[in-house]
């Protein structure tokens, strides 16, 4: 007469809190979740091949629209990619107003991902003040090269332009007042017992597990693992940076929520340094009109906010245009583990993963 | 004074339920408002802002000095307002959609149940003891007889609120049912199991007043928790006090206890299916619910239309004071409307619980709380 039955649910694709159009098929009993499968590719527009018919320099234009939250950092990934398959040198200045740029999108984006994840967990406040401080940083953005978003922040062997006049003190401004917003959203949040039960041991995930999914970031930092391309595989200026890499021993949502916090401050050190020993000199290398490729590939990985952004390249002999794309997007990487994660757990704690994975869909299905 | 008729008495007391209607029309909307502004400036932002602002005249003139001066103009903190009556007409204008496989009639009872059960609990509520005011003499039929500061202060007031309380919660599990869809389904489960468990704790944090006054009349009851306990008494009304709030919260469905409606997890809850007017009705008893979780908190633990809470009145302030020792219906819509900033004020700080870590806290730390206060509160009264 009675039978028990799982209860089949979607979650998505349209769903307050998938960030996107994500989908995940999930099998319930009760609440607790029995099987997790995400279902991805309703934001797939074919980005790699697109690109695969552009040119160098316009599909540079492309990597803004993958990790939309991020596009700066896509950018520098793409620029260096193409720099390193022709094997131009990028002047020095140029390559530290790159860096400078890079980590204030890094704050950008790990403040959306404060945002969106606090909210997702019910504490609005802090999604508003992330906001606020997240516009000045897209005002910079604008100030500099004119979008806020999708940025198509460099050019290839360089800059566009120097910095905007004003532009220096616009950055310190912030970065004035930035390490006390940081205070702020830890006031609401760290300490704060509901918000400790919600992440404490919650969506757990260890080293050799993120090693085995591939998840780089800081879920792989947060497993206790030290690895950050800027250090591992300096790019841009980063070898000149003084900056530590934080890391947690715990593997759960609150370890990650602290190590991005503590990359956050870690970000404005970079960008302090940035402005205190920016050379002089010239931002744009000398290219030639057309860029035509010999028969070559190469991948350059990128520590992109969420992780590791690697850009594979095959060149095809006399094309302007690269013979084949592919994008190692962490997103992508990222997201494989949501099942692990939250297999046997409960519906909400689903909710707390996706926020501490920070999946942003126009990367994943790019 | 002559005794009144039965019509008499009968268009008293329609007068009082239309009054205590008002009220309820007039705190939610306001509520609402509130809402809005409060979380906004919270947030450092503005909540709602349009509709209302004149930028010419005299308040216009004011607004625009204000900004100019780089400050958020006093008259805008009104504005928005009159978007409370475009909310209310676009419930009501909007199509109302019903599943096509749902439960027809328990799909229309559902709202109607949770929004007359909100309601009901008025009727016992006393804003002001004995005679709220006299009608003027000039009045047909009723003229110069008392208008008394309750509908009904009936003997077993509490016992009324609790059973009409514990009726809202089928609204929302049969919404829940009706819907005959997975999301809603599971918020009215989770709501059924939530507000059943914090009843427990409610009901026993309210039987420590009902204890050191000895009556469950509401009027009664406060007026004795607000003149006539002594020192002794005060600690276990504070406590109370504290576990009763955290109870309301969990009873109205307010963070951090908002599980059936957690629009993160569960898209909308029970209401996910509910559009129009139908949803107007859970968002209604929403608010009413805050309000009524607040006028028992004011009446039974702060000391309802007297000055004072938890008994201090009758301790530091004598009845023989002009205005600040006589109750007065002010002081009670005072503490109402700071109860009801608490709430948005809570929910603009704090995250949600989970859903077990919902009923963990209800079964394992407050209902022993409770218990320990309301042993406290015996034996005060056993010894004093």
């Amino acid at each position: 007469m009675f039978k028990n039955q799982e209860m089949e649910i979607n979650m998505g694709p349209q769903h307050p809190s998938t960030h996107g159009v994500l989908r995940l098929k999930l099998k319930l009993d009760g609440e607790v979740v029995k099987e997790c499968r995400p279902v991805i590719g309703y934001l797939h527009r074919g980005v790699e091949k697109i690109c695969e018919n552009k040119t160098f320099f316009q599909g540079q234009v492309w990597t803004d629209r993958m990790d939309y939250c991020s596009a700066v950092a896509n950018n520098l990934g793409w620029a260096e990619a193409v720099e390193k398959l022709f094997g131009i040198t990028v002047p020095r200045r140029a390559r530290y107003i790159r860096t400078l740029l890079n980590e204030l999108n890094r704050l950008a984006s790990h403040l959306i991902w404060l945002a969106t994840h606090a909210m997702d967990i019910g504490a609005l406040t802090v999604f508003l003040y992330t906001f606020r401080d997240r516009e000045s940083i897209l005002d910079m953005f604008e100030a500099f090269c004119g979008a806020r978003l999708t940025t198509t922040a460099f050019r290839i062997g360089g800059l566009r332009e120097d910095m905007p006049p004003g532009f220096e003190k616009m950055v310190r401004d912030f970065l004035q007042t930035f390490p006390a917003a940081i205070e702020e959203y830890e006031a609401l949040l760290t300490e704060n017992r509901i918000w400790k039960k919600r992440t404490i041991g919650v969506a757990k995930l260890t080293a050799e597990q993120c090693i085995a999914l591939g998840v780089t970031g800081p879920l792989l930092r947060a497993a206790g693992v030290p690895y950050d391309i800027r250090k591992a595989h300096p790019y841009a200026a980063y070898d000149e940076m003084d900056f530590e890499v934080p890391t947690r021993p715990e593997a759960d949502t609150y370890a990650r929520y602290l190590v991005r916090l503590e990359e956050m401050r870690q970000s404005v050190r970079i960008i302090y340094q940035c402005l205190d020993k920016m050379p002089e000199g010239p931002v744009m290398a000398k290219l030639p009109k057309v860029l035509k490729s010999e028969v070559c590939e190469v991948y350059h990985p990128t520590e992109a906010p969420k992780g590791e952004i690697g850009y594979y390249l095959v060149g095809e002999k006399g094309s302007t245009n690269p013979y084949r794309f592919h994008v190692r997007a962490p997103g992508f990487m990222n997201l494989q583990s949501l099942p692990a994660m939250v297999e046997g757990s409960l519906i909400a704690d689903i909710i707390a993963a996706i926020g501490t994975l920070d999946v942003v869909l126009g990367e994943i299905d790019r | 004074m002559p005794q009144p008729t039965l019509l008499q008495s009968l268009v008293i007391a329609l007068i009082q339920v239309i009054l205590v209607v008002i009220l309820i029309f007039v705190i939610v909307p306001l509520t609402i408002f509130a809402e809005r502004k409060v979380l906004g400036h919270l947030q450092q932002r503005l909540g709602s802002t349009r509709i209302a602002g004149t930028l010419t005249g005299l308040s216009g003139f004011l607004n625009r000095w204000m900004w100019r001066m780089g400050k958020v103009p006093v008259l805008s903190y009104w504005r928005g307002l009159p978007g409370l009556a475009g909310d209310v007409l676009k419930m009501i204008l909007k199509e109302d959609v019903r599943p096509a496989k749902a439960d027809r009639f328990v799909f229309f009872i559902a709202p109607a149940l949770s929004f007359v059960a909100a309601v009901v609990v008025f009727g016992a509520i006393s804003f002001a003891p004995g005679t709220l005011f006299t009608l003027p003499a000039w009045v047909p039929l009723v003229g110069g007889l008392p208008v008394a500061g309750a509908i009904a202060d009936i003997n077993v007031g509490l016992l009324w609120i609790l059973g009409f309380a514990s009726v809202g919660v089928y609204g929302i599990l049969l919404a829940g049912w009706a819907s005959n869809s997975k999301y809603p389904l599971l918020g009215g489960l989770r709501s059924a199991a939530q507000i059943v468990s914090y009843e427990v704790p409610l009901t026993l944090s309210l039987l420590v007043p009902v204890l050191l006054s000895g009556s469950l009349s509401f009027g009664e009851l406060s007026r004795r928790m607000a003149v006539e306990t002594g020192y002794a008494a005060i600690l276990p009304q504070m406590v109370g006090f504290l576990l009763y709030l955290t109870c309301g919260f969990a009873e109205t469905n307010r963070t951090p206890f908002d599980m059936p409606e957690a629009e993160n997890e569960l898209v909308a809850g029970f209401h996910t299916e509910y559009s129009g007017m139908k949803f107007g009705f859970f968002y209604l008893a929403e608010y009413i619910n805050m309000a009524v979780v607040s006028a028992i908190a004011a009446g039974f633990f702060l000391g309802g239309p007297w000055l004072l809470p938890f008994g201090l009145q009758g301790l530091w302030i004598p009845e023989s004071v002009p205005f600040l020792g006589q109750p007065n219906v002010l002081f009670f819509l005072a503490k109402v409307v700071f109860l009801l900033f608490v709430y948005i004020w809570v929910r603009g700080t704090i995250p949600r619980y989970r859903y077990d870590q919902i009923m963990s806290v209800g079964w394992k730390y407050l209902i022993p709380l409770t218990l320990i206060n309301l042993a406290l509160a015996a034996g005060i009264r056993y010894f004093a």
